[in-house]
């Protein structure tokens, strides 16, 4: 009873007294934890699209057939498969893209005889089969689908399909949990007439045991691959895990600075009670107890964290979905991610992560309140100057440990023993200890450094201020780590998107160089894996304006075990059209069996030109000269690309998936594009784009994709300016002794605020010092090691020195300004109550 | 040099002052005495310019502070007054010659020679780094004693300067006091709940209950 006693007095008292430093502190450790959980939520959904998608509607079935190429495959494979095996399902499959709604959605052809039986519509009334089998545009759709949209039964909607709309007449909506989230039900036969897919598959689903799955492989066509639904959902897995993890990774970097600023707090409440504490220990009580009073402490808030961090990580959640669902349908396939809920599972993350952080903040300070002997409490001044000889020693830690962390990102970037950088990310983490060790030293060599300046320049407050932060150097030096830690990740990421987007740019230039591009509308990924109608491809190469026309087709292939994305072009026209019109030797027109890989795979699996790679196809396994290793950002999944006549040759396919047309010169592309869209309207959905627009839209994805970053950074300042705030504010609460005896002796409130105002200012330039020294050591990590092991992407490290002078000078700015609160509240001190002692 | 003119003070429905009335000379050392809680540091707050009396008039050379702004009262204060505190009040994180300096930096002035003359004459020499916490409550008080005098204020305010200290010490600091002053002819208010130390006062008044006793 005695410690809840001492619980009730000590700190509920004091968190309630100081309510507003409480919630700065409540909100600082809610932010990082709601980012952190909103960031998990959205990419663990990611995943559950996936799994969803995979498993599609047949879920009790462990096994799928599919082209090993991603593409549809002639329907006779489903008689041998059923002769062999009781329980399986033909799926045809089509991605939709709702242009009203901008929603994604999946259509699947059923074998509706067998599945209807499984499924139940949300009318509980038997559910219209006639209509849905005699309608050739007849869909269900998921009740999820249906709210969403506002959707009812006997509503028509229109959906790009390939590339062309259509109009879907919805006969009925089904509720069944297990049903991915956006799914239209086409009975197959139907799907197969209208969307032009007669005698074709998508994939065969199957339950079978590992005996009989493997007779099924040896009787299939050697293009056609029996997986097991796991594994395809671990290799889907796999490839979003770099970006997971790296997007996790810089959503910790928030909890980081919530875990400096309860540190601040914890810590300065120990100051500020080490009357108390003496008192106590005077009377009798343990030093363990005075150590779980403020662990207690800590607790206390990283509980209330954590309670709003899952609100607000609920509102994170859905912000981050939208991002995240974008990211992945451009660089992998197209998701469509629903449900944000937290589940309690991440309620529990949410609660063990605020306790943690709690604990691990509050654990030294609790410690050094336990050190505290009564005769320091009358000595005001002298409790940080017991540590002040430690200043050095913790320096030289700080420089050990940054030593360290630059030793492991470098062995992480030679050896790479992971196939994640985890070292890279622990060097990181390492080094921002390390620098967190070091700035006490940092501080007091500043301010040494600025002391005079500083007292010929603002007198009396520059002197009070200086000498206020020599004093207190080790709570600064905290208000400066969060500063620090800030400006870093904003230096870093933002080297790291103004250096990718210089890279991507010289990539725009020396790969989009046709006139015009014609694209299915439907297809909102990079690369598109359903062909163009021939009759589309003919149609658009048959204008007078048209010189050259290059049809790239994409493909998913086997390389070195792994599904990689296979492009095939026209070599020699666009060796012609990127270099004048000179005649090419057949090894650079790819007319020999050469292979162009992007960096990524050359890094992978230590490839460079002149080697020879197997390649999995059709016709079985080819080999392959490696011409060419260059960069590639369409995809982080391995690009390779070929010449056209290999697709004909080993994949016995000659159609396009994307066409890039050259015009004759002199011709008027405005006009074209114009005549070119005329001619289509209403027979075709396409997306017809000149070189330009083109461009611009590369890099508005690119911009798009890093828009979750952008919110990282935002909220990671906000954590930093709430630890600046939280430090200045516990000073005022701390110093109102020291405040009113300014007053007395004629200092005004203005000089008070300049005192707060200047130390901000301190601590801001000292931050954003700093942080640029953490922010370019991070930047080079995150740009050579960790981008490199994770997505094989090459960036020429730039720094955008014009960028980064305008936003550090914002965060300088803000801080300054942040020193403003805390002198409002000076203000409010009355001066006679803390200087007359009747 | 100060008059005090029917001045009452309110501390919500507490009447701590009741119609003072009083004068002080230039140069003049006044003690006034009393129990706790009699006023007497309220009165001095209200010629030290950190209040203001809810009815009557303060008037300082001719001035009438009673009425001035926030802002007149600070710099009333700066230029002024030099206050002693029972509890010493020194800035904890600046040393012994920068609490000294402090009212000439406010004041935007600067003279080290000084401060020093006055850490001699204080008999601090060599302690002109020390922190506070390095000191003993004696010294301490030299230090806000230097601190009070520095600027060449007129009027000095000490309110129970030597309530921290043992006797002998706070004989000492008494002994400081009046030397220092009476040199330059400060005006000196000194309250005290220890009558004895009345005898450095040229004139000593008693309060009671709000109330100046005759």
């Amino acid at each position: 009873m005695t410690f809840l006693h001492l619980v009730r007095l000590i700190i509920f008292r004091n968190l309630r007294r100081e309510w507003f430093l409480t919630v700065l502190s409540v909100v600082g450790v809610a932010l990082g934890i709601g980012l952190f959980i909103g960031v998990k939520v959205a990419s663990d959904r990611a995943v559950s699209s996936f799994e969803s998608d995979i498993r599609g509607m047949n879920t009790a079935m462990n096994f799928e057939i599919v082209d090993s190429s991603g593409i549809d495959f002639p329907e006779s494979a489903y008689r041998t498969v059923l002769d062999m095996v009781d329980n399986c399902l033909p799926v045809l499959r089509a991605v939709g893209h709702m242009q009203a709604a901008n929603e994604t959605i999946t259509i699947e052809g059923i074998y509706t005889a067998r599945l209807m039986s499984l499924i139940r519509p949300v009318s509980r009334q038997p559910y219209d089969l006639e209509r849905f089998l005699r309608e050739p545009d007849g869909v269900m759709i998921s009740k999820q689908l249906a709210e969403a949209l506002s959707l009812k039964k006997g509503e028509k909607v229109t959906a790009l399909v390939y590339d062309r709309e259509y109009s879907l007449s919805i006969v009925d909506v089904i509720d069944e949990p297990s049903l991915p989230a956006k799914i239209v039900l086409m009975d197959i036969g139907n799907f197969q007439d209208y969307f032009q897919k007669t005698g074709y598959l998508s994939r065969i689903d199957l339950d079978a045991d590992a005996v009989t799955a493997q007779s099924v492989m040896a009787a299939l066509p050697p293009h056609l691959a029996l997986v097991s639904k796991e594994q395809s959902l671990q290799d889907r897995k796999a490839l979003l895990k770099s970006f997971r993890y790296n997007l996790q990774f810089v959503s910790l970097i928030a909890i980081l600075v919530g875990l400096f600023l309860l540190y601040n707090t914890v810590f300065l409440s120990v100051i500020k009670r080490r009357t108390e504490i003496g008192i106590l220990r005077g009377l009798g009580v343990h030093r363990m107890t005075i150590v779980l009073l403020f662990l207690s402490h800590g607790l206390l808030i990283g509980a209330l964290g954590s309670v709003a961090g899952v609100v607000f990580g609920q509102v994170a959640a859905s912000f981050s979905a939208l991002a995240v669902e974008r990211t992945i349908s451009t660089i992998y396939s197209p998701i469509a991610i629903s449900g944000t809920l937290i589940t309690v599972k991440d309620i529990l993350l949410a609660f063990g992560l605020g306790i943690a952080v709690s604990l691990g903040a509050s654990a030294l300070p609790a410690y050094e309140a336990s050190k505290v002997r009564p005769s320091e409490t009358s000595r005001e001044g002298s409790f940080e100057g017991r540590y002040l000889k430690y200043v050095g020693l913790l320096a030289a830690a700080g420089l050990a440990s940054i030593t360290f962390g630059v030793i492991i990102s470098w062995y992480d970037y030679n050896a790479m023993p992971f196939d994640f950088p985890f070292l890279a990310y622990a060097g990181i983490l390492c080094m921002i200890a390390g620098f967190g060790l070091a700035s006490p030293f940092f501080l007091s060599n500043v301010l040494r450094l600025i002391r005079l300046p500083a007292e010929k320049t603002f007198a009396a407050t520059g002197q009070i201020a200086i000498n206020d932060m020599q004093g207190n150097v080790y709570r600064f030096s905290v208000a400066l780590m969060s500063v620090a830690v800030s400006c870093a990740l904003i230096i870093a990421l933002l080297t790291l998107i103004f250096s990718f987007r210089g890279s991507l740019r010289s990539w725009i230039r020396q790969n989009i160089n046709a006139d015009v591009y014609v694209k299915p509308s439907s297809c909102s990924s990079n690369f598109c894996f359903f062909p163009l109608s021939p009759e589309l491809v003919e149609l658009v190469s048959g204008f007078e304006e048209v010189d050259a026309v290059d049809r790239f087709r994409t493909l998913h292939i086997d390389f070195f075990g792994k599904k990689v994305v296979a492009g095939f072009g026209d070599m020699q026209l666009q060796k012609r059209y990127r270099g004048g019109h000179q005649e090419l030797a057949p090894e650079e027109a790819g007319q020999d069996k050469s292979v162009g890989i992007s960096s990524y795979l050359g890094f992978r699996h230590s490839l460079k030109i002149g080697d020879t790679v197997d390649i999995r196809t059709p016709r079985g396994s080819e080999q392959f000269v490696v011409r060419d290793v260059f960069s590639s950002y369409s995809t982080t999944a391995g690009f390779i690309y070929l010449d056209r006549q290999w697709l004909k040759e080993f994949w016995s396919l000659d159609d396009a998936t994307q066409v890039a047309l050259y015009l004759r010169e002199g011709s008027d592309i405005s006009r074209f594009i114009g005549r070119l869209k005329e001619a289509v309207r209403g027979r075709y959905a396409v997306d017809v784009m000149n070189n330009d627009e083109l461009r611009k839209r590369v890099l508005s994805i690119f911009d798009k994709t890093f828009a979750i970053t952008y919110a990282i950074e935002a909220i990671s300042i906000a954590v930093s300016l709430i630890g600046v705030v939280n430090t200045l504010l516990t000073f005022v609460l701390e110093r109102k002794r020291e405040i009113s005896v300014i007053r007395y002796l004629g200092g005004s409130w203005q000089q008070i605020t300049r005192v707060l105002v200047l130390s901000a200012g301190v601590v801001g330039i000292g931050g954003i010092v700093l942080g640029s020294f953490m922010g370019l050591a991070m930047s080079v990590i995150f740009i050579t090691v960790i981008n490199k092991i994770s997505f094989g992407w090459e960036i020429q490290f730039r720094i955008p020195y014009l960028y980064l002078s305008g936003v550090t000078a914002v965060l300088f700015l803000t801080t300054l300004l942040s020193g403003l609160i805390p002198a409002r509240v000076a203000r409010r001190v009355d001066p006679k109550r803390f200087i007359s002692f009747e | 040099m100060i008059r005090l003119e029917k001045v009452d003070k309110f501390y919500g429905q507490a009447h701590i002052l009741k119609d003072i009335t009083l004068g002080i000379g230039k140069g003049e050392f006044v003690s006034i005495t009393g129990s706790s809680g009699s006023g007497k540091s309220t009165l001095l707050n209200l010629i030290g310019g950190m209040d203001r009396p809810d009815k009557g008039r303060i008037i300082v050379d001719e001035d009438a502070i009673s009425s001035f702004t926030d802002e007149d009262l600070t710099l009333y204060r700066r230029r002024k007054i030099g206050f002693i505190f029972q509890f010493f009040n020194l800035l904890p994180n600046i040393t012994v010659f920068e609490n000294i300096r402090m009212p000439l930096l406010l004041n935007s002035t600067d003279d080290k020679d000084r401060v020093s003359s006055f850490i001699r004459r204080v008999g601090l020499q060599g302690k002109e780094g020390s922190f506070p916490f390095e000191l003993s409550g004696g010294q301490q008080q030299r230090v806000a004693i230097a601190r009070a005098l520095v600027h060449d204020p007129e009027i000095i305010l000490a309110d129970e300067p030597t309530g921290s200290l043992d006797s002998q010490t706070g004989e000492e600091i008494m002994e400081l006091i009046k030397e220092l002053s009476s040199e330059s002819r400060k005006t000196v208010v000194l309250v005290t709940h220890e009558a004895y130390l009345s005898r450095f006062a040229d004139r000593t008044l008693k309060i009671r209950d709000g109330v100046i006793l005759s």
